[in-house]
């Protein structure tokens, strides 16, 4: 316990409102985007149906990568990004490195997205900065995604921003930290008889509290992310490297060799995928061959980090004969404290450590979070509420986004699940989105009390949810639970169930709400002003 | 002057240190310790120097500790981006 004097706590305490009431509302989505982006994988597979049994590494891909090669004109096959896309796919980037009009180093050439038996579905060329964006079967986790990145606002704007949230998250959990006078007695302290304000304060703190190293965890590895690219990388280039940012990533995740420019086919990709999945014990996520078709190619297999290691692996290959070279760390040629503090900053903030058991527990940990923003905030704010009509406004204003986004967010799940097949997801979940909060914008405005405006999104959200099962089967024709189950995706069933259940569960407590809505002083919905 | 130093002040010593720290710190076994450890440690270093012009009395002692890194971060990096060819073609 830190002990700090009267005038530096009642700082901290200054501190941490102001920081959590100034960007609260944009953190508390970021957070619960990222609460559920934390199993965007599992949506993805559950909203598009997946029902491929094979990965796409662990089937044959020699023949399609030769087939593609010699699709491909010569000046893109410098190099090949492959990686796994929708049901089991595979999508193979021929690329070349080269600099934009702006002189910003990027990677041009053409994406091949090859479904699992094999046929190319798509073919695109362009910038690896136009080329990535949410396709129709992925468009619900890439817009999850994107919303938790960088809010959809244009780089490099949007990272800063979530940049900057980050920053915000890391001073309101250090100063929360700071201000608890007796943090062991806080843990366990809830007074549920005290009044309603002591109450949910009680609540926030011990919420706060049991995440506070998580959401310290969280804030440092994502305003890290954020800035990496954006500010870092250009500043550290600058400084170290006369501002070449390409000698900055060489000397960083490069593999120092002699060059060998000599033409010679690549080797067998059939034998590195085996060997890799062999040596690792799981697929790749990512394979990345450089100097394809010359005498000195090497392949990278990446990997999820093993059970028991927070650190992702990387196995190296030489490109030319398929020959296993060596175990190589994530960042730098060889194990290094760098390039072990790097490669642990992924694994932290996804929690893909340890399967979906850290996924479960990163998303709990995520939802506390929301919860101890939301309240923080609402503490704030009804302790106000009587001094100034605008403090009015801004409950209104909070009830409006902590209930309005998981409303417009299943929304939009129900939006993808409808046009899906019909080719339209892209749009159509963006879109659905945008409408349900301006629903609920206009419900912000033209509701009798807050505590109606909450049910009524609280009660929307919950038929939504309940709806979301029968949607995946009936109209995006999705798989029944026991195809699902038998092809190795039970999680398909599993996420039914949890809608279905949350969604129960909301309209169970609407329903049991109803009469207290129509008090002036709800308990639940509406905490007793100070 | 502590909303100063707590502000942008916080964050122009944050970017210098960024700047200048891969010049000092070590390499270590792979050569990279120097340019990850700032990259890394970015976000810290900012909370660091944001809490500590929140927290001391002394609005004195603030200043001389963001001064001094400043001063000597800027002064490491001054002459790399002076004699860099980038710089070089700017000043021709």
């Amino acid at each position: 316990m830190i002990h700090l004097d009267r005038p530096e706590t009642k700082a901290m305490v200054a501190l941490h409102g102001w920081s959590g009431i100034l960007l609260g509302l944009l953190l508390y989505a970021v957070v619960l985007t990222g609460t559920a982006a934390v199993f965007a994988h599992e949506i993805g597979a559950w909203s598009a149906g997946h029902v491929a049994t094979r990965s796409a590494f662990a089937q044959p891909i020699d023949a399609t990568l030769r087939r593609l090669t010699a699709a491909t004109p010569p000046r893109y096959r410098e190099a090949v990004n492959l990686f796994e896309i929708g049901d089991h796919g595979l999508g193979a980037f021929y690329h070349r490195h080269e600099l934009n009009a702006k002189g910003v180093p990027t990677e041009s050439g053409i994406y091949y997205q090859v479904d699992n038996a094999g046929s190319i579905q798509r073919t695109v060329a362009g910038d690896s900065d136009d080329l990535f964006g949410p396709r129709n079967d992925d468009a619900l986790s890439a817009f999850l995604v994107d919303t938790h990145v960088r809010l959809h606002v244009p780089n490099p704007w949007g990272l800063l921003l979530t940049g900057i949230l980050g920053l915000a998250m890391l001073v309101a959990a250090i100063s929360g930290l700071l201000i608890h006078r007796h943090l062991f007695k806080d843990i366990f302290t809830l007074r549920r008889r005290a009044n309603a304000v002591l109450a949910h304060r009680d609540k926030h703190s011990v919420a706060g509290t049991w995440s506070l190293p998580f959401a310290f965890v969280l804030a440092f590895t994502g305003s890290f992310f954020s800035f990496y690219g954006t500010v870092g990388v250009p500043v550290v280039a600058m400084a170290a490297f006369g501002g070449d940012v390409e000698a900055l990533t060489k000397a960083v995740f490069g593999s120092p060799r002699t060059p060998d420019p000599r033409p010679v086919p690549t080797g067998n990709m059939d034998r590195i995928s085996a060997d890799a999945i062999r040596r690792t014990g799981e697929v790749p996520t990512f394979m990345a061959i450089e100097n394809f078709g010359r005498a000195d190619a090497q392949v990278t297999s990446y990997h999820n980090p093993t059970m028991g290691s927070l650190e992702p692996v990387a196995l190296l290959y030489s490109g030319a004969d398929a020959s296993f070279i060596r175990a190589k760390p994530n960042v730098g040629a060889v194990p290094s404290a760098g390039g072990t503090l790097v490669g642990i900053m992924g694994p932290l903030h996804f929690g893909t450590f340890a399967g979906l058991l850290s996924k479960a527990i990163w998303f709990g940990l995520g939802f506390a979070i929301c919860y101890v923003t939301y309240t923080g905030m609402r503490l704030w704010v009804v302790r106000r509420v009587g001094e100034a009509r605008t403090f009015a406004w801004l409950e209104r204003v909070l009830s409006v986004v902590a209930f309005g986004l998981p409303f417009a967010l299943v929304v939009a799940s129900a939006a993808f699940l409808v046009t899906m097949p019909l080719g339209t997801a892209v749009y159509w979940t963006t879109a659905a989105f945008l409408i349900a909060s301006c629903a609920a914008l206009i419900a912000g405005v033209v509701a009798t009390s807050n505590a109606f405006l909450i049910w009524l999104l609280v009660g929307a959200t919950g038929g939504v949810m309940v709806s979301l099962p029968l949607l995946r089967l009936v109209v995006a024709g999705g798989p029944g639970w026991s195809e699902a189950i038998s092809t190795g995706q039970p999680i398909i069933a599993l996420l039914d169930v949890a809608f279905s259940a949350t969604g129960l569960w909301l309209c169970r407590d609407c329903f049991l709400s109803w009469p207290l809505v129509t008090c002036v002083t709800p308990p639940f919905f509406h905490p007793a002003k100070a | 002057m502590r909303v100063l130093l707590a502000g942008p002040g916080a964050i122009v010593v944050t970017l210098a240190l960024l700047a200048g720290m891969p010049l000092w710190l070590p390499g270590g076994a792979a050569g990279i310790d120097n340019l990850a450890f700032p990259l890394v440690l970015a976000p810290l270093i900012w909370a660091l120097l944001f809490f500590h012009a929140c927290l001391d009395r002394s609005i004195a002692r603030v200043a001389f500790v963001a001064a001094a890194l400043l001063l000597i971060h800027a002064g490491m990096v001054a002459p790399r981006l002076l004699s860099s060819p980038v710089a070089a073609k700017a000043v021709r």
